[in-house]
């Protein structure tokens, strides 16, 4: 996969920082894992910081030719999340269907290397099948793979 | 689910820091709130995958 930015992560790794660089000059984005209503069911939440208010957005559109690398940053943090919560169950959605695109077309260019290390699911017709490339998901799920031995 | 594991020194992988007070930093807005309730909104009508999808 394609390399990814520095990052910043809250000691809890649930909160991932990292800046991207490009023409439009710096972005800080945002990583956050949030629990859903049920224990051990997370959403992953990305977007940009403005940096006069401080105020996240996940509908902002950068532009700053990196997406790759960026989408390679915040596959880097389901790392550091998953090494902190093994057992998680990480639920991925696009704020608009450009960016659920984007999403699976990460998912999709970068398959064999991901499913190395996590079970990958998409949600489509109401249902959650294994993740296959082709195919229009609204939403995707993922698990660590391999979950370490309990003491 | 199981609980956070315990570790005193925590080991990250490359190009990742520990940045003390970095959840606070975003404490007094809820960060991506739509998209949590989109997933409760799964949870509530789709439900959790079959256990067979999810078994290695």
């Amino acid at each position: 996969m394609t390399d990814h930015y520095t990052a910043n992560a809250s000691a809890e790794a649930t909160t991932f920082e990292f800046v991207s660089e490009g023409p439009k000059g710096k972005v800080t984005k945002v990583v956050r894992y949030t629990e859903s209503h049920l224990k051990g069911l997370y959403n992953m939440g990305f977007g940009d910081k403005d940096e006069l208010t401080n105020y996240l957005s996940d509908t902002s559109v950068t532009n700053n030719g990196d997406s790759q690398k960026v989408l390679a940053t915040v596959a880097a943090t389901l790392y550091v999340f998953t090494d902190e919560y093994p057992a998680a169950l990480i639920v991925a959605t696009g704020s608009t269907e450009a960016r659920t695109r984007l999403y699976r077309m990460g998912i999709a260019n970068n398959l064999e290397a991901i499913e190395r290390d996590f079970i990958v699911l998409g949600l489509t017709a109401g249902e959650w099948q294994p993740f296959q490339r082709g195919v229009t998901y609204g939403a995707f799920l993922v698990r660590r793979k391999s979950l370490p031995s309990q003491p | 689910m199981k609980s956070k594991k315990e570790s005193a020194k925590k080991k990250l992988p490359e190009g990742f820091t520990i940045k003390p007070g970095l959840d606070e930093q975003y404490a007094n807005q809820p960060l991506f709130q739509d998209k949590v309730d989109r997933v409760n909104h799964i949870l509530k009508t789709v439900g959790l995958p079959d256990f067979k999808l999810l078994a290695e």
